[in-house]
């Protein structure tokens, strides 16, 4: 059992500049550089990991966020295993915007049943002083959009942010469970998602 | 089969009728040629195009494809057991009279090139790899030929199409080196996950997953046995293509494939890069009133080594065309001052709106938003923009709000502040910098424009480029679902910039300024850059997202001064080719006038040859050699 690994596919969406690459830079590397660009186009880091005895490949992928490149950006989203929300505490345009970001994923990722997709909602930024979201506020969007785990982070002093992928993985295993297997890295995915269009001749 | 070939001319008048079958026996995709029974008699002589014509139904179908397959792999399942065991090669001609004298049979891993020949009807040579007996010509009276390769195009990639001039097609295929991993029946009537997926990973499905007939023939036998199971980078690839879709018209053309002609490209040549233009070189291009002169001498000169620095902020105005380069130092001057005017009208139009004018305006909010963001992600380690202060961040915040009110429509789309701030950094000047700034959008406006017209067409360029060049990369790339080249997107939205240290992106850009060798000589950068890279990919069998990463992960790892002088190398490689198809030289702006426009080269090392334009198709693949013998052999590429 300890020796199947995983592939999983996590994606990261919310408006430019609430922190997503920094919290991906984070995760992975473990740094957090202030000079870092913009994201253009798309990007992906690998993170493997152990979560409840089970071996798993991150793949956290990363895009920009503005309107203009969602033609570019969307195909991405296809094959996620989970969908990282994620605004920051100092900008409540970007929490307003959660609604939107979890529409459009929903929508391109072609998810069958939007109820059961394992959301993770991420506030970040904790370390800023000035908020304009309110924890409460943050958490109340969660429990009404289908009780998503909400987690606070600051991807500059690294407070949650491994803990906040360590729960969406286990969300995933926890999904996959229930549909019964844990299957080796190389043949990860063939038993999800079908496609809606998939016509029947049987 | 007409037997009276050339070679012994005897039996002048004798057709061997027969049927034609594509077979896939235990993986191995098998072409068969069995006359008829009675195949001496001419009447019958129709049956070649009548039972190639049961393939044309089973390939016409899409819905019922698979259980047309099905019934075929079936039906000839015994007999196959048999047939199989005897190999072409083992039995070129087996003896005797009759029907066996002109049964052949032949795997199409064995399949060298297929020349198709019109002579009111259509007939097909093909020739194999290991093999100098050329099998019977089949003459397809009834027609069908089209649909017999169509067929076969399943199975075999065609690498290219050569016409020549009596209109003879020669298509060179390549199988792949592994045979169809699982056959077709396996996977139709098996549900079992780990040979569906077996057969997704197979390189070979891979390579055919790139043909969208292809593609959707698996898929269909799939939806009617299990749910869809596309790999997500596959799935990723297939939206891309939506969203870039140029690609795909290549597949409609007659006869499947898009035709671009082309000659041998011979050897690269070598070229040496020089030293930068001084700032005493560039006051010599000067006459008395400040009008600079022998100016192809000059782009010349910056083309093949760059300027230095202290020159860039002067002649990058020239380069960017804010300058004219006629013009004299006074109306320099006075173009300046109004130029200056007119920015800080600009300017105070963004700055006089109110918040409350500002609340009513989202597009504006958004820009400004936008804008804020990103100028404190742009080059914070470069001196001219690090720390908090730095005034640096306030004139790119400025300017780009200016551009917005310049530019409304457009207003600020993410990767402009990258090609402001060079641009500032060298102009060290409000004004200066937005004209300029306004110069170089005007060349890169497309690629930010709501439908990213720009971008898509590069990509398609670009692509058309990488397939003339190397197509076996190219090939290679298409398996691996990565044909519409999307990794180059930040190369091509912003030039480079994230991809090269600031300094060699200063230089890249003034060397790209001048214009020369050719129109959009960036794609041959990217090509350049691929070249250097394509080896690494390919041995390392990189997919999709390893691609992606790949090309991602280059960034600040390339060195400018080797990457131009490959790509200037490129650039004459292209240029010497007489017969360039038109899509390439459109790309590149080489006239089509190719008669004596370049009587310099006959001599130069890479000049094309007529002995070298026989191998025309070898370009980029090792296993391909022969074509066809005409001189002017023209090459096409099937996407
Ligand atoms: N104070 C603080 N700043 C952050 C944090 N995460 C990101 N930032 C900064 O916020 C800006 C946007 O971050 P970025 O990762 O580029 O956002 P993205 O557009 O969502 O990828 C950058 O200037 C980061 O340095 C954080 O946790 N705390
Ligand atoms: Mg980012």
């Amino acid at each position: 059992m300890t020796t199947k690994t995983s592939l999983l596919k996590v994606i990261l969406l919310g408006d430019g500049g609430v922190g997503k690459s920094s919290i991906m830079n984070r995760y992975v590397t473990n740094k957090f550089d202030a000079h870092l660009f913009h994201t253009i186009g798309v990007e992906f880091l690998n993170k493997d990991l152990e979560v409840d005895g089970h071996q798993v490949t991150l793949q956290i992928w990363d895009t920009a966020g503005q309107e203009r490149f969602r033609s570019l950006r969307t195909p991405f989203y296809r094959g996620s295993d989970c969908c990282l929300l994620t605004f920051s505490v100092d900008d409540n345009q970007s929490f307003l915007n959660l609604g939107n970001w979890k529409k459009e994923f929903i929508y391109y990722a072609d998810v069958k049943e939007p109820e059961k997709f394992p959301f993770v909602v991420l506030g970040n930024k904790l370390d800023v002083t000035e908020r304009q979201v309110s924890t409460e506020e943050a958490q109340q969007w969660c429990q009404e959009n289908g009780d998503y785990p909400y987690y606070e982070t600051s991807a500059k002093d690294a407070t949650n942010v491994a803990v906040a992928f360590e729960e969406a993985v286990r969300r995933v295993l926890a999904m996959d469970e229930r549909t019964d297997h844990l299957i080796p890295t190389d043949t990860v995915k063939l038993h999800r998602k079908p496609r809606s269009a998939a016509t029947c001749c049987s | 089969i007409h037997p009276s070939s050339d070679e012994d001319g005897i039996e002048q008048d004798l057709l061997v009728s027969g049927s034609l079958r594509i077979i896939d026996k235990d993986g191995e995709i098998i072409v068969e040629y069995r006359p008829l029974e009675d195949t001496v008699d001419p009447s019958n002589m129709l049956c070649a195009g009548k039972d190639s014509s049961s393939v044309v139904e089973w390939a016409q179908c899409p819905g019922e494809r698979s259980h047309q397959l099905l019934e075929t792999q079936q039906s000839y399942e015994t007999e196959w057991d048999m047939v199989n065991a005897v190999s072409f090669k083992r039995k070129p001609c087996p003896n005797g009279e009759g029907e066996s004298r002109w049964a052949f049979t032949f795997s199409v891993s064995d399949l060298r090139s297929i020349t198709v020949k019109e002579e009111g009807w259509t007939f097909l040579i093909f020739k194999l790899k290991e093999s100098s007996t050329t099998l019977p010509t089949l003459h397809f009276h009834q027609g069908g030929s089209r649909e017999f390769l169509d067929s076969l195009r399943r199975f075999v990639c065609v690498l290219c199409v050569c016409r020549t001039p009596d209109d003879e097609t020669c298509l060179i295929v390549s199988t792949p080196n592994k045979a169809l991993s699982q056959s077709f029946e396996n996977l139709l009537d098996d549900n079992n996950f780990g040979l569906v997926h077996k057969f997704k990973k197979d390189p070979y499905v891979t390579t055919l997953g790139g043909f969208s007939k292809v593609t959707n023939y698996i898929f269909d036998a799939f939806r009617g046995t299990e749910e869809q199971h596309q790999r997500p980078p596959e799935e990723v690839a297939d939206l891309l293509g939506e969203v870039i879709p140029g690609l795909e018209i290549n597949q409609q053309e007659e006869p499947g494939f898009e035709v671009i002609t082309r000659i041998d490209l011979g050897t690269r040549p070598q070229v040496t890069r020089r030293e930068p233009l001084s700032a005493d070189d560039w006051t010599k291009h000067q006459d008395p009133e400040g009008r600079m002169i022998q100016i192809p001498h000059l782009r010349q000169v910056i083309f093949k080594g760059g300027l230095c620095h202290a020159v860039r902020k002067e002649a990058w105005k020239f380069l960017l065309g804010y300058f004219p380069w006629d013009s004299t130092l006074e109306e320099r001057k006075a173009l300046q001052r109004n130029k200056t005017d007119e920015y800080f009208r600009m300017k105070l139009q963004w700055k006089s709106v109110s918040e409350e004018q500002e609340r009513r305006n989202s597009r504006l909010r958004d820009y400004r938003s936008l804008i804020e963001k990103d100028v404190n992600r742009t080059d914070r380690t470069n001196r001219f923009y690090e720390g908090i202060d730095n005034p640096g961040l306030v004139l790119l915040h400025d300017i780009l709000m200016t551009y917005c009110m310049y530019d409304f429509d457009l207003g600020y789309v993410q990767g402009m502040s990258d090609l402001l701030s060079p641009i500032l950094y060298v102009m060290e000047n409000e004004v200066d910098a937005f004209w300029c700034f306004v110069s170089f959008m005007d060349q890169m406006h497309q690629n930010f424009e709501e439908q990213m017209q720009g971008m898509k067409t590069q990509l398609i360029q670009l692509s058309t480029l990488l397939r003339l060049l190397d197509l076996a990369f190219w090939n290679y790339l298409e398996s691996q679902d990565s044909g519409y080249l999307y990794f180059c997107f930040r190369w091509l939205l912003i030039r480079f910039k994230r991809e090269l240290s600031f300094q060699d992106v200063l230089r890249l850009w003034e060397v790209m300024w001048t214009g020369l060798p050719c129109q959009n000589f960036h794609l041959l950068v990217c090509c350049a850059i691929l070249d250097s890279e394509k080896q690494k990919i390919m041995e390392e069998n990189y997919g999709f997202n390893e691609i992606l990463k790949h090309i991602n992960e280059l960034s600040m790892k390339l060195d400018i001064e080797e990457i131009l002088q490959k790509a200037e190398g490129i650039s004459l490689q292209i240029k010497s080719c007489k017969d360039l198809p038109d899509s390439v030289s459109s790309i590149l702006g080489f006239t089509s006038d190719v008669s004596g426009s370049e009587p310099s080269n006959p001599g130069s090392p890479w000049a094309p040859r007529a002995t070298q334009r026989q191998d025309a198709c070898s370009n980029g693949h090792g296993h391909l050699r022969e074509t066809s013998s005409h001189n002017s052999c023209k090459v096409a590429f099937i996407s």
